[in-house]
């Protein structure tokens, strides 16, 4: 399975649950002998699908893993590539059909690898600038509550890898 | 807008369910039912680049051949581009025989999926196509029914359009009859099993 390592410290979020907590100056002084907090990211399995000709909307998959637990909460690419990226889900309605819409924040549980498939959570690449041809990759940064952000590279493919 | 499973989940979950209702001599991966659906008294206009000209469309296969019938719209990210990969992926794999196997895609949303936009998109997925559409809402609710399909078409409080449809692929016969129904996620694997099976059901029955 191809996987795509990427590793970075939070500290971000260390600083954010001292904050959070109301803790005094006194705390933050002290805090020297205390380990930051470090979460590691991997990504596997990043593609996006060939948008066919005249095709204006992209979709980008992956499987996100964090050893703690966070949320995406936004995603972009290069304006070069599409004006616009939201994170989105498809569902199914009572009716039996299908539909999506953007979602501001989706959980991720530290460990379980957070899943974007077709039919389900997914990168919307809208108002492509060109169409997505085999082979080319797309940088897809992505953002995550706890402040960490991260670039993966996308592979575009006709079929998920 | 009411939170519902996800829908990679609901496949997975239904499709148990859609084994059991096919017949027990069957090898079909798509639903079947004992009074399949029938939709070969439907027609709509089908557009074409060559001409401004629409022909009517009548969903039948040709004689000895297989239609695969699809709802859905240029400007979908997911689901569309996902069942129409299988759809190209299952007819890469079949050779000759996918020359047997015609592709109708159904606009949902024809307001934006004009001609020039709805027949490059279509050609991305099959050599062997369709392009159907129609601006009369009635006309479309009447093949849409026939198919026991759903469609919604509104624009959001952000000006986005929002497009909802049901996800199945319907493989049609020369008869009019709609022979497996496939299921948003069966992949192209389920869907090269079941046109195997049904052509090869139509070459015994020649036979």
């Amino acid at each position: 399975m191809k996987k795509t390592g990427i590793t970075l410290a939070v500290i971000a979020a260390f600083s954010l649950g001292v904050t959070a907590c109301g803790e005094s100056s006194e705390t933050m002084e002290s805090a020297p002998d205390v380990a930051p907090i470090v979460a590691e990211y991997s990504v596997e399995n990043a593609w996006a699908r060939t948008s066919p000709m005249e095709a204006t909307m992209g979709a980008v998959y992956m499987n996100i893993t964090s050893t703690m637990d966070d949320a995406l909460v936004s995603a972009s690419v290069p304006m070069d590539i599409a004006m616009m990226t939201q994170v989105h889900e498809t569902t199914m309605n009572e009716d039996g059909t299908m539909g999506m819409q953007e979602i501001e924040s989706v959980p991720m549980t530290g460990k379980t690898a957070l899943v974007l498939e077709p039919g389900g959570y997914h990168i919307m690449l809208m108002e492509l600038v060109k169409p997505l041809a085999v082979g080319e990759t797309v940088p897809v940064t992505l953002t995550f509550a706890s402040g960490a952000t991260t670039t993966v590279d996308a592979v575009v493919s006709e079929e998920a890898p | 807008m009411k939170k519902t499973p996800h829908l990679a989940t609901t496949i997975l979950l239904s499709i148990p369910l859609l084994f059991g209702c096919a017949s027990e001599s069957s090898s079909l991966m798509g639903m079947t039912r004992e009074s399949p659906l029938e939709v070969g008294l439907i027609s709509l206009p089908e557009v074409s680049t060559s001409s401004q000209s629409e022909t009517p469309f009548t969903f039948k296969a040709e004689s000895d051949q297989l239609l695969v019938v699809f709802f859905g719209y240029t400007m979908c990210p997911d689901i569309c581009p996902t069942s129409l990969s299988d759809f190209r992926a299952a007819l890469r794999r079949m050779g000759s025989d996918s020359d047997r196997i015609d592709l109708a895609f159904v606009t949902v949303d024809p307001e934006r999926d004009t001609a020039d936009k709805l027949i490059p998109f279509i050609s991305s997925y099959a050599t062997r196509f369709h392009a159907v559409r129609t601006t009369d809402q009635d006309q479309l609710s009447i093949a849409q029914d026939a198919f026991l399909v759903r469609s919604s078409v509104s624009t959001d409080a952000n000006g986005h359009v929002q497009v909802t449809h049901t996800g199945t692929a319907f493989v049609v016969n020369s008869n009019g009859q709609v022979v497996s129904e496939l299921p948003f996620g069966i992949g192209s694997d389920g869907m090269e099993n079941d046109f195997k099976v049904l052509l090869n059901n139509i070459d015994k029955e020649a036979n």
